[in-house]
């Protein structure tokens, strides 16, 4: 895992079991300081109702922070024929991320993308989805970008399933 | 919270457990959620994409079978193999690629729903990581591995493979044994393509060729290949890798043309002769 760019920070299932306690305790800490470790247990929870229609969750994860405005690309191999999603999470409250897919020529090829901000009430945080069902077996690019935020620097984190 | 995730008791939850925490704590995210979608730009510049993240991902087998799995019904029995008395090699370099080999016939017992060999994968893996040093690391995802199987679970039993691959490069980059974690990733890469050439060549149509169409990730093992210390760089068997690698780049280099079955059969060979100098079979060994 690398600072800026890091993969397998944390384990999936460890995360999960993280997340699961989050949902008890993100209340008792309203003050927490938001981090890469706590946006990827958010990116786990926007990917859990993927997961529970049958996609299956890869260990590898990204996460870093971003200022406001300023794009990342991932580069990814995507295979055609599967189905893919991948969710983005930071816990910044009033936040707003996004994550869209691109093909190798920089085309918009995401079949759905959404971004939704968890409600201050229930703890605050922002997420964002998109999915792809690739037309050509190949590399693409997953754009991350936070497009607001209160914060100089957004943590943020990636996961993906597919199926 | 990372002490808190670095506790052995949470390394592997129960599924039960788990789903009731689930139920319990966990509301779905659209229900605490409002919508505040935007309109992403059609197209974007690629070649202004300054700020790329490090190498592309290396898909684990999984993926690229999956896709294979939807362009017709591979036989995937005929390409699984154990092999349960094959030797252990000393060299941490041959044992990180023979790991990821054998994660790789884990995932190919999976399509081929073949418990037995699923747990025999599964008990071999548990060796090469006592050799490596990292048994502690997997040995509740090898069980789960084998737990899985029992039940005919494959979505499980590939979850746990992942896992446990996960675990493995994870411990291997602590100890700053990133060259061995990356070897794990490549070994499982040749395995998986072996048996995708092998399956596509014996049926051979462009669809399923053009899952071998994967030159970025060609690029990147070049890449980490080249940036291992010298000492791994001089072993006989990682030469001999970098070698078969290069000759395969430009037979899967062009998005526009098509692989063509000559060039999936080039790329079965150069697979299958590295496989077995990563894994030479035993005489007990079981295709």
């Amino acid at each position: 895992m690398k600072r800026c760019f890091s993969r397998r920070l944390l384990q999936p299932a460890s995360l999960l079991i993280c997340l699961l306690g989050l949902g008890l305790l993100r209340p008792l800490l309203p003050f927490a300081r938001a981090t890469v470790d706590d946006s990827l247990t958010f990116a786990l929870e926007a990917i859990d109702e993927y997961i529970k229609a049958g996609y299956t969750l890869r260990e590898d994860t990204w996460g870093g922070d971003l200022p406001v405005g300023e794009a990342k690309a991932i580069t990814h191999q995507l295979f055609k024929g599967n189905d893919y999603w991948f969710c983005m999470g930071t816990d910044v409250k009033g936040a707003k991320i996004s994550v869209h897919i691109y093909d190798g020529d920089g085309n918009l090829v995401e079949e759905k993308s959404w971004q939704k901000e968890k409600e201050a009430n229930k703890g605050g945080g922002a997420f964002a989805g998109a999915s792809v069902k690739p037309k050509r077996t190949g590399t693409y690019f997953l754009i991350v970008k936070v497009e607001k935020s209160a914060e100089e620097r957004t943590p943020w984190g990636l996961v993906y399933a597919y199926k | 919270m990372k002490l808190l995730l670095n506790m052995p008791v949470f390394s592997r939850p129960s599924l039960a457990f788990v789903t009731a925490l689930s139920l319990l704590c966990v509301a779905p995210v659209r229900a605490e959620t409002k919508d505040i979608g935007g309109n992403p730009p059609q197209k974007i510049d690629v070649s202004k994409l300054r700020t790329q993240v490090e190498d592309v991902v290396i898909p684990v087998p999984s993926e690229v079978f999956k896709a294979l799995d939807k362009l017709g019904t591979p036989p995937w029995a005929s390409e699984v193999r154990v092999n349960e008395k094959g030797s252990t090699p000393s060299v941490r370099t041959h044992l990180s690629l023979l790991f990821g080999t054998v994660v790789a016939d884990g995932f190919l017992a999976v399509q081929a729903k073949d418990a037995d060999k699923v747990k025999k994968i599964g008990r071999r893996v548990l060796e090469l990581a006592t050799a490596l040093g990292v048994r502690s690391n997997v040995i509740s995802h090898t069980q789960s591995i084998i737990e899985a199987a029992d039940k005919g679970d494959w979505n499980e039993v590939r979850t746990e493979l992942d896992k446990t691959q996960g675990e493995v490069k994870s411990a291997m980059e602590q100890l700053k044994d990133r060259d061995y974690s990356e070897l794990v990733s490549i070994g499982g890469w040749l395995r998986g393509t072996e048996a995708l050439t092998s399956i596509v060549r014996k049926d051979y149509n462009a669809d399923r060729a053009e899952l071998l169409h994967q030159p970025d990730l060609l690029l990147t093992f070049d890449r980490q290949l080249n940036s291992m210390n010298d000492r791994t760089r001089r072993d006989a068997l990682v030469a001999k890798l970098q070698s078969g690698l290069a000759e395969i780049r430009p037979l899967i280099a062009n998005a526009d043309a098509d692989i063509n079955k000559d060039t999936v059969e080039r790329i079965n060979g150069i697979t299958s002769d590295l496989v077995r100098a990563i894994s030479p079979m035993s005489a007990t060994s079981t295709p």
